[in-house]
């Protein structure tokens, strides 16, 4: 069945929409795991709290497990699903970068959204630095496009690379996952003296 | 510590256990059969010779010229900016690059349409989209474009006016000299009316 726009079960145009609606959902969802608070995102780095390395690492895995079994039932078809292309020295430095924008400004892109729908001043600030960012990038990138463009791999899987299945690299991310979700747990426990657990 | 974390650890566990036991899945990569059926009832892959003359003429960059016919006809006569692609390397590697480039138009042809529409069917199989056939190939390229005829003289207006576009496409084609025989100009036809004969004067 799936992915429906490229069967042509939905036409393209409606893609803006899709992207709303699950934008909406993104948002609320990061709302609700509270990476509006910058104090969250940033603790990562710290060792005090690992609700980012977790959110997102149980959303992967989610994700993996989900595409697998959608692709067993049908409902979805992995040859036709969109695989970024891989420019291995730009993500790397890209990567860095980031990590450091998240280090000192205490939100990632998509948070810094969340965090301006509440209200919050320095998410206000951190946009527009975002915009500055990108408004620099787009100008002084003649300059190092050859860099970027640098080192690529084209659209491949971190299965095709390894020669592993896809059955096997889920596994082996999901078993990372959890070693990371118990191994942070102990870490945050001696950190943080009064730690009160998420009760569902 | 939550039990509930216990039970999704395990539950996440036997999850991705249970991908190994899940059989490998056979996507159909190319088109179905009837999908094909339908595909090739449809006349609309075919592009007429006065189409793609006038895309040549006003450069139209979207336009991909595809010849299937062998390298020795290719190199003998072919049309301006195609590329030759034999009907039997279609499948080969690195000349399906050629195909399926965003935002072009790929066209077929030969010296009927025949060789043009096989592989035409073959990329369709592939999977490719945006790809057409030159209605009757290079034999009506030759025919309509590079020798047209000249339509009866009964014949339509629109007749004379495709006439007169296909002996410029000839002579932006072939280099050939203007020769000014008016023979697609409408004549306007002048209305004489009879004058009414004066009234007689007098008379009984």
């Amino acid at each position: 069945m799936g992915p429906l726009i490229p069967q042509g079960i939905i036409i393209g145009q409606w893609d803006f929409v899709i992207a709303l609606l699950i934008g909406m959902a993104f948002g609320f969802i990061l709302e609700a795991s509270g990476f509006s608070s910058s104090r969250n995102i940033a603790g990562v780095f710290y060792g005090y709290n690992f609700v980012v390395l977790r959110v997102f690492f149980f959303a992967l895995i989610v994700a993996m497990l989900g595409l697998l079994y959608f692709d067993y039932f049908g409902w979805i078809n992995m040859d036709l699903v969109y695989v970024l292309p891989t420019y291995l020295p730009s993500m790397i430095l890209g990567g860095i970068i980031m990590g450091f924008g998240f280090l000192l400004g205490g939100f990632c892109p998509g948070t810094s959204l969340t965090a301006a729908a509440i209200g919050k001043i320095d998410a206000f600030v951190f946009i527009g630095g975002v915009f500055i960012g990108i408004f620099i990038f787009g100008e002084a990138f003649p300059y190092f496009e050859e860099f970027y463009t640098a080192g690529y791999l084209g659209n491949i899987t971190i299965g095709e690379v390894l020669g592993m299945s896809n059955q096997l690299v889920t596994l082996g991310v999901v078993m990372v996952a959890l070693a990371a979700f118990w191994g942070t747990w102990l870490i945050e426990k001696r950190v943080r003296k009064r730690i009160k657990l998420f009760k569902f | 510590m939550n039990r509930n974390y216990i039970y999704l650890t395990f539950l996440i566990l036997i999850l991705s256990a249970g991908v190994f036991f899940l059989p490998e899945r056979n996507n159909e990569k190319f088109l179905n059969p009837e999908d094909l059926m339908w595909d090739i009832m449809n006349p609309s892959r075919f592009i007429t010779t006065d189409n793609i003359a006038q895309m040549i003429i006003e450069k139209d960059p979207t336009l991909e010229l595809i010849d299937v016919r062998s390298v020795d006809e290719y190199n003998d006569f072919t049309l301006q900016g195609a590329i030759n692609i034999p009907l039997d390397s279609l499948c080969a590697e690195g000349y399906q690059d050629y195909l399926g480039i965003e935002d072009m138009n790929a066209v077929f042809f030969s010296n009927d349409d025949i060789k043009a529409d096989q592989a035409w069917v073959i990329a369709r199989r592939l999977g490719f989209g945006s790809i057409y056939v030159l209605k009757g190939g290079l034999n009506c390229w030759i025919n309509t474009i590079i020798i047209p005829k000249m339509p009866v003289e009964t014949a339509s207006s629109e007749a004379f006016e495709q006439y007169n576009f296909r002996k410029g496409a000839s002579m932006y084609f072939t280099g050939a000299e203007i020769s000014s025989d008016n023979a697609g100009e409408k004549s306007s036809v002048k209305v004489t009316r009879k004058k009414k004969k004066a009234v007689a004067e007098g008379g009984c």
